[in-house]
Formats: C-alpha cells, structure tokens, sequence
C-alpha cells in the first residue's frame, strides 16, 4: 500500500534486547550465589566469606580479572534490568516508558552504573596480580 | 429423568442500537455429551434467538473461523465441550484485543493486513525452470518449519497476547510465525524482503516473552518460539556473518 | 460496451473499541507469573547496587571497614536471593525454547539445552562459591 511509511530493522530495539539477552543469562548464572554466599552464609558465619575482612576482600578485588568479572556482570545486569522494567511499565499501561525520553532515562541509567563501577573499580584495591 | 440444561451467556452488540456490549443469558438443553459450545450457539441460533451473530465454519477445528472467549479464554468453539464446563454457565464472548462489529463478531481487518504484511508465501528469486521439475526437499527439511505451517489463523494468539491488547501496532504471534515458517522453507529465497518487517519496531521486538499465545494456540504451532528464535536469528544476522538461503 | 458497476462502499460501521483493563496481569495465573518474573529485575538490581557499595567499603582502609552483618541486610538477601532464583528459574528454562543449534545435523532437544543450562548454572555457582569462600580467611 502506498500510504504505508517504509518499514526497516529497528538496530536499536535490536541492539537492547541483546543485551538483554546476554544480562539476563549471565545474571541467573551468577548472581544466585552471590547473594546467597556473599547476602547470607557470610554474614550469618555460616561460612568463611572473602568479602567478611578487609585484607581478603581487598586481595581479591585487586586482581585484574575479578576488576573485569565485576564489570561485566553488573554492566550487563543493569542492561538486562533497565529493558525488562521498562518494558514492565509499558505493560502497565505506562505507554510513555515507549518514547525516546523513556529509553534515555533507562538505558542511560544503565550506562551510568556501569560507569560508576568503572569509577569504583579503579578507585578501590589497587591492581595485584596477587 | 429431568433434561440437563445449562446455561450460555452471549455478548450481544446491536451498533446501530447499542451504547456498548451487554450480556445475554440463554438456558438451553445439554441433550448430548459430545456437544460443544459451538452446537450451543446454533441451538441459540436455531431455536431461542435467531439474532445472535458469530462467525463459524468447519466445526471441527482446522478452519479457524470460531474463536472466540469461552470463560475468559479465547477458545475455538467447536473445541470446547460443554461437560468440562456444566453444571456451572458458560460466558461466551468476542475474542479480547479486537474491535467488535456485532455481537460475537470482531473486526480482523488488522490481523489480516499483518498477516499479508510478512508475505506468507514462497519468495523466489528466480523461479526453477519446468524442466526442472518440483522443488525437492528432505524430510529434515520440513521438519525445520513443518511446526509453524500449522497456523488456522484463528487469532486466538492475538487475543491471548497483551502486548497486542495493549498495543495494536504490535505485528503478533501468528505473523511472526507465518514470517519464520517461509524463511525456514529450504524453497524460500524471501527472508531480506520479510527482514524490514519482523524486525521493526513494532515486530518481534515488542514481544516480551508472555508466552500465552503458545499455551492457547489450539495447533500446537508454538508462536512464542517462533518469536524468541527470530529475535535470535535475527541479531546473530546482524552481528555474525550468518548464513542464510539466499 | 457498459463500464462495469462500481460496486458501493457499505456504510461505516461503528465498531465497539477494544480497551484493556488496567489489571489485566490479575485475570490468569500464567499473567501474574510473568509479572512476577519481570519484576525480579528490581530486587535483584537492588542487591547488585549493595555489591557495588560493598566493593567501594574496601577502599576506606582497614580501620574504617565492616562487613554487612545486620539482620536487615540478611533479609534482604533472602528475598533477593528468593527471585533471582526465579528469574534464573525461568530465563535458563525459555533458553532451551530459544535457542537452536544441530549438531551433524541434528537438532538438539529443547530438554537437552534445558539441562545443559541448569549444568552451567551448577558449575557456575560451585566455582564462585569456590572463589568466595575458597580465598577467605
């Protein structure tokens, strides 16, 4: 029909639900035993935890690769988070959590957590290779 | 020994006298076991009401004419047994997320000028010479789309998805299907020409994985899958060198 | 020879517009469900926060740190912990309906993907566990 506007692949809804996609499997494979060792067996003592005493916490987190692990999982997590409740309040009725601003406020906020990591990761305990 | 009866409620619509849609009850005989909601509308039709209006065909599940909520849930009608609901009454209304014309009867204009939008037929880019013969393909090859090319077109996906409920723009489980069931065909060569379409903002996007459009589809096709592997294939496309049948 | 008969457009109709209700969500089980699993992303984003602000706590030197230990933040995690659990629950499980590979030409079951998902859940977490409780005093 010749009244119909042109239809093309939206690459930003795509590019969103891939990092959705790639957030949301590296969150349920991780994050459960993080928060169950780190959120419970730890501060109940049930178990020695790294994150219980400064030297231990402090050694891990300056080893590179835990830097970089940290990153990933919480830069991925909040795209993963920030594409899900948006589309939550879409399903709510919210119909402005469709427009523009609504993606900036959401997606930028991704992006602002992960440059607070970024921020916090360089910040605390030095790099060792230890 | 008394008759068993049982009791329909219908939506009934009047546009050119009603403010909006009302329910009517009709109390009719449960004579036979095998009777289903659709036999209970004929009866209506037949006998008690001659101005009930609704949409049917086949009575027997495969041309997708009669759907419509039963209890809340968007049923085929010559699917849904009157014993699995009796003695308690059945409410019988049009299909959720469409607009309605009359009585049971919505407005598919939309779902049909979606269904045309993915161009559900064979694509090619140039046609096999008669010469040639058929388009040859293997078992293992029907296989890969043989699932999604069950699709009656009943909508009753579209009334069960609240993304299309909340948003009429949204392309739809059975489209999507549709798209995926040709660009699987080994004989096809029209994913680029269906790609714009699936893949826009109002395509598989939207969906949010819900997943009740599989759970009513009365052929098994399985729409939420065909969604969430088109949304895959369709980012590993732009992100992998991904071969397709071009 | 007569111009064929333009057949007339019939009347405008009044259709009776659909309008969704506000708790759609509330009708079915299978809706509330999947509310719930959505929302899962706000506690789970919650604790991750908490995770930031604890690997910041090892930047304030030794005299200033202390672990979280309060009941309150127990809690918490327990509640966390009770829907990251269902968000992985249900991610790892439609994993298997997504994805589709073959292997020499065969497609993998769904049920494989499925378990081979779980698998990598378990490993994952006895690694990391390893990790944490493995490099602690």
């Amino acid at each position: 029909m010749s009244t119909e506007t042109r239809k093309r692949p939206a690459y930003a809804h795509l590019f969103w639900w891939f990092m959705f996609a790639n957030g949301g499997g590296l969150a349920a494979l991780v994050l459960p035993v993080h928060i169950l060792v780190q959120g419970i067996l730890g501060p109940l003592r049930i178990v020695p935890v790294v994150d219980q005493h400064y030297d231990t916490w402090v050694s891990v987190l300056g080893n590179p690769i835990v830097k970089l692990y940290v990153l990933a999982l919480v830069a991925l997590s909040f795209f993963h988070f920030a594409h899900r409740l948006r589309y939550l309040l879409v399903d709510f009725g919210l119909h402005a959590a469709k427009s523009v601003p609504a993606q900036v406020i959401f997606y930028g906020g991704a992006v602002v957590v992960t440059l607070v990591t970024i921020w916090v990761l360089l910040t605390t305990a030095p790099i060792t290779f230890g | 020994m008394a008759e068993k009866r049982i009791t329909i409620q219908a939506t009934r619509f009047d546009p050119d006298k009603d403010e909006k849609p009302h329910l009517q009850s009709y109390d009719i005989p449960f004579a036979d076991e095998s009777m289903v909601v659709l036999d209970a509308l004929n009866h209506i039709k037949s006998y008690v009401d001659g101005s009930l209006s609704y949409r049917w065909s086949c009575r027997m599940g495969i041309c997708g004419s009669c759907g419509m909520m039963v209890n809340g849930t968007p049923k085929l009608t010559c699917s849904a047994f009157l014993r699995d609901y009796w003695p308690h009454k059945i409410t019988v209304e049009p299909l959720n997320n469409f607009p309605v014309i009359r009585d049971l009867v919505i407005d598919m204009d939309d779902f049909m000028h979606k269904l045309k939008s993915v161009k559900p037929w064979i694509i090619r880019k140039q046609e096999i010479p008669l010469g040639a013969g058929v388009h040859r393909q293997l078992p293992a090859q029907v296989t890969e789309f043989r699932q999604f090319s069950e699709c009656i077109n009943c909508m009753l996906c579209y009334s069960a998805c609240p993304v299309y409920g909340l948003n009429d723009k949204f392309l739809g489980p059975a489209a999507i299907a549709l798209a995926r069931r040709y660009n699987l065909d080994s004989r096809d060569q029209g994913l680029k020409e269906r790609l714009p379409v699936i893949a826009e903002a109002e395509g598989v996007w939207e969906c949010s994985f819900v997943g009740e459009c599989s759970v009513v589809c009365p052929k098994g096709v399985d729409p939420a899958k065909a969604i969430q592997q088109t949304k895959l294939d369709t980012t590993l496309r732009f992100t992998l060198p991904y071969g397709n049948r071009d | 020879m007569r111009t064929p008969v333009q057949m007339s457009t019939p009347p405008a109709q009044r259709t009776y517009s659909w309008s969704m209700p506000s708790a759609w969500w509330t009708r079915k089980r299978h809706y509330l469900l999947y509310v719930v699993r959505e929302f899962t992303a706000l506690p789970m984003a919650l604790w991750l926060l908490w995770l930031l602000y604890d690997i910041k706590r090892a930047g304030s030197g030794p005299a200033g740190f202390y672990p979280s230990r309060s009941v309150f933040f127990v809690i918490f995690s327990a509640v966390c912990l009770v829907f990251a659990m269902y968000h992985s629950y249900t991610f790892l499980k439609l994993a298997g309906v997504i994805i589709h590979v073959k292997v020499l030409d065969k497609p993998v079951p769904p049920r494989v993907i499925v378990f081979m998902m779980f698998g990598l859940l378990a490993v994952a977490s006895i690694v990391i566990g390893a990790v944490l409780i493995g490099f602690a005093r």
